[in-house]
């Protein structure tokens, strides 16, 4: 409960600070626009020429593509700009400011996860849930709660599979503050807009069991096609459980390391 | 007598750089076989604090002052040794012992840039669980006594370097702390600025029994607010006790100023006369004697005696001077 | 014109840029994460045999060269004009005895170099793993230099006299932003140029931003006959002729501007 009013002051407090520049608000509804503009037009031109792709057709890749722009939205909405503060250029630990953050009577990892919130990033957000309706709709597929109740699994396992992958990355910023490498997950993540099965076997599986950006968005959108294995979905949860076991203890090593090494 | 809040016992900290030779060849190697040389910051340090107190750290750059300060709010795991403050180990940081310490830096800051300070203070007071009452009290006991009413709803990145440091001070102190570690909280800032910070610190720590521990640069801080000095050289300990004290023990001299009504044609000759005597450069037209203190009485009264002696004063040299001696020397 | 100072600008920034290869190289590997998207997407589409003329193996080609190309023609510069015109840098620069573009120059060439010291390398081994497909002649490669030396031209100046616009608004950059996207839809990234459908084709024919990038790819691996390549050619040398024409005058009009009002 202390939690949840401490997320409202971060929300409140950030929005305040972004709202204070209106040009910025038309300036990311054009970028959004863009975003989803290309996404859209990407498909329509790929499956202009073919029908189907590796089982996968155009309703079914535009679901894809709305998981996508779903996760891409919520990791700007907070979890990017959290870590960013902490962990990327001229973040806390770069500038010498963590040691404040540090100081605060609050479990750590909480902290600096959910404290910067950017609130344009609800047009992306918008947009996103308004593609995987539409997509559901042309899909025609008759949902059923058990398909629904995996997609939201999966699809909260995308999020947390993500928020551990940069969590991993922005830790090893306490080993070497020149380590950007949450940069390359924002990278890697753009190969998660299209289905996995798309790419070749070796990198397939790397996409999904090294660097889960695959899992991140083709197990949600199986769910919603159906196609989805019973198998698929235990192994994705028990993997995001692992992963996310894995950040946390990262960051613990790498706050060890910060609180015996720092000068 | 109350139990000491700090208790610090052979403090340690030992850091170790790792040792990278330029290129990428010598980066990859490193990550395979690292090489560190171990760099001594604080050696055994001992010392004890009562509730109240306002202690000055001091000492020249990279002697240690901050290295302590960060192991004693937590910041820093100690390589060995012991520190008590308020009944925790610092280096826990267990929440309880966050909410009773502050730290305010003069050249970090803790706030948001981009937003006006109130709304940082708000969250804060939230992250440290502050009762809504207590905090408005507590707010306007410091906007008042601080005088930044205009402040308040200006976004940080606005403010001078005084305004923001003031703003720095309310955040450290609105969940009302048992200790605070101020690190050079006077930095940068103009003359009549520092000496409104030192009042209010003054005011606030015997109106709140606030136990302070300061580092500046500035002796003028410490000899404004700390009746007792800690003087860290080379990560030892050398001195502890009062500020007077150290200077009298630093410097076996008394300055004797001079101004004659009428020219003195051999003056050098006369100072001449005591070996021991040593003439520094004029100022304003006085001549400055650097005298031993037992000689004092013999060389004031030969002079009123023997010379015109307008104006004849007896002084203590500046602590600045003083300071500056053992720092360059590092010794007693 | 002051050649000289400008040469030894670009050898102080190369020399700059090379100490922190490591950042750039990771600013080029996110360039080419897209472009290995469609890569992989084509070639999954054309597994069941060629598309409009084009093997698995020539859309590889086509991408791999287009990766080298895409990193040669972008202008990064651009992206911090703004800046430098909002905080004060162009001033400056006004004072040195010689044109600001040749620090926009001087940073275009120091980057080139240290982007294909990464990117050479990888898109090698990657060809290594992919197998593509050229057919490369030496015809193909004479009439490949004038055009990739004119599309860096006209993406740089295109690119330049946008960025200009900060002149004048705030976040002008968005305007590049824009640029990237028409250049993703219609310059041969999203597909090459053969897979647009007809109404994409047609803009793209007479639009610049086609010849800012895929245009020297189409040439060198052999998709255009004489006659195209001549006319592309004429409409690439219109467009850059314009771009300059326009980056003179509203650097011009800029200038003004910017003493006017003192900055």
């Amino acid at each position: 409960m202390r939690y949840l009013k401490l997320i409202g002051a971060f929300f409140k407090i950030s929005s305040q600070a972004e709202l204070a520049y209106r040009v910025n608000f038309f300036i990311r509804l054009l970028h959004s626009g863009l975003n989803l503009l290309t996404g859209v037009l990407s498909l329509v031109v790929i499956f202009n020429q073919v029908e189907v792709i590796k089982g996968w057709d155009m309703p079914a890749a535009l679901a894809l593509l709305g998981v996508y722009l779903l996760l891409g939205a919520l990791r700007g909405l907070f979890i990017g700009p959290s870590l960013e503060s902490v962990a990327g250029m001229d973040g806390e630990i770069w500038t010498g400011t963590y040691d404040f953050t540090l100081l605060r009577p609050v479990d750590q990892q909480f902290l600096i996860s959910v404290r910067h919130w950017r609130i344009f990033a609800l047009v992306d957000l918008a947009m996103a849930l308004g593609l995987l309706i539409y997509a559901l709709v042309t899909l025609g597929t008759q949902l059923t709660i058990g398909m629904l109740l995996s997609f939201t699994l999966t699809l909260l396992a995308g999020v947390i599979l993500l928020y551990a992958a940069l969590l991993a990355f922005s830790a090893l910023v306490f080993w070497n503050p020149s380590f950007l490498f949450t940069w390359v997950i924002n990278d890697l993540f753009q190969l998660a807009r299209y289905p996995v099965g798309l790419y070749p076997g070796w990198l397939r599986l790397v996409l999904t069991w090294v660097i889960p950006v695959g899992l991140m968005t083709t197990i949600p959108a199986q769910a919603l096609v159906g196609t989805l294995s019973p198998l698929m979905l235990l192994l994705t949860l028990a993997f995001t459980l692992a992963a996310f076991l894995g950040a946390t203890w990262l960051f613990r090593q790498g706050l060890k390391r910060y609180t015996s090494a720092s000068s | 007598m109350p139990e000491p809040i700090i208790q610090v016992k052979h403090l340690t900290k030992v850091y170790r750089v790792p040792e990278r030779a330029p290129g990428l060849g010598a980066s990859v190697r490193s990550l395979l076989k690292p090489h560190y040389s171990d760099i001594p910051a604080v050696t055994d340090i001992s010392f004890t604090v009562e509730p109240g107190e306002i202690v000055g750290l001091i000492g020249p750059n990279g002697a240690g002052k901050t290295t302590t300060l960060k192991m004693l709010s937590g910041l820093l795991y100690p390589t060995s040794g012991d520190a008590q403050v308020a009944g925790y180990t610092p280096w826990q940081r267990q929440p309880d012992y966050l909410r009773r310490i502050s730290m305010v830096m003069g050249n970090r800051s803790a706030l948001n840039w981009d937003i006006p300070p109130l709304d940082s203070f708000r969250v804060l007071s939230q992250i440290y669980r502050v009762p809504p009452d207590q905090y408005r009290q507590i707010l306007d006991e410091l906007i008042a006594t601080l005088d930044m009413d205009a402040l308040l709803k200006k976004p940080v990145r606005n403010l001078s370097l005084g305004e923001r440091m003031k703003c720095e001070l309310v955040a450290g102190l609105l969940y009302q702390p048992d200790i605070l570690f101020l690190d050079e909280p006077t930095l940068g800032l103009d003359v009549a600025m520092q000496r409104r910070l030192r009042t209010f610190l003054k005011t606030f720590n015997q109106q709140h029994t606030v136990t302070v521990i300061l580092t500046s640069h500035y002796m003028a801080d410490v000899t404004a607010l700390c009746p007792r000095v800690m003087l860290i050289h080379h990560g030892s300990l050398i001195y502890d006790g009062a500020l007077q004290t150290l200077a009298a023990r630093l410097a076996p001299f008394k300055l004797v100023r001079l101004q004659f009504s009428a020219p003195v044609e051999n003056f050098d000759d006369f100072v001449a006369q005591w070996p021991a005597v040593e003439q520094l450069p004029m100022e304003n037209g006085l001549r400055i004697l650097r005298v031993p203190r037992a000689d004092v009485p013999q060389v004031t009264a030969r002079l009123l005696e023997s010379l015109p002696v307008a104006d004849l004063a007896v002084e203590d040299p500046p602590i600045e001077a003083v300071i500056d001696q053992i720092y360059a020397e590092g010794v007693l | 014109m002051n050649h000289r100072g400008g040469w030894a600008l670009i050898q102080n920034t190369w020399q700059s840029w090379i100490q922190h290869r490591g950042f750039f190289f990771l600013l080029a590997f996110g360039w080419m994460l897209p472009l290995l998207v469609y890569l992989f997407i084509w070639s999954a589409a054309a597994s069941d045999g060629a598309i409009a003329g084009l093997t698995q193996e020539s859309l590889a080609g086509y991408y791999l060269i287009l990766i080298l190309t895409n990193q040669l023609t972008y202008a990064t510069t651009n992206w911090t004009v703004g800046d430098n015109i909002r905080y004060g840098q162009i001033s400056r620069w006004l004072l040195q005895p010689m044109s600001p573009i040749y620090h926009a120059l001087s940073q275009e060439i120091a980057g080139k170099v240290v982007f294909m010291l990464f990117s050479v390398p990888i898109t090698a081994l990657l060809a290594l793993i992919i197998r593509p497909q050229f057919n490369l002649s030496w015809g193909q490669a004479l009439q490949f230099l004038p055009a990739i030396v004119l599309a860096w031209g006209l993406r740089f100046f295109w690119g330049y006299w946008l960025a200009l616009l900060a002149f004048w608004v705030t976040r002008a950059d968005s305007l590049l932003a824009l640029q990237d996207s028409l250049i993703f839809l219609l310059g041969g990234h999203l597909a090459p140029f053969a897979l647009l459908p007809p109404g994409m084709q047609t803009l793209a024919r007479l639009l610049p931003f086609r010849y800012m990038s895929a245009f020297p790819v189409e040439v060198l691996t052999g998709q255009l006959g004489v006659q195209e390549t001549l006319t592309g050619l004429a409409i690439q040398l219109g467009w850059t002729v314009l771009a300059i024409v326009l980056y003179r005058w509203v650097w011009t009009r800029g200038i003004r501007h910017y003493e006017a009002v003192g900055g």
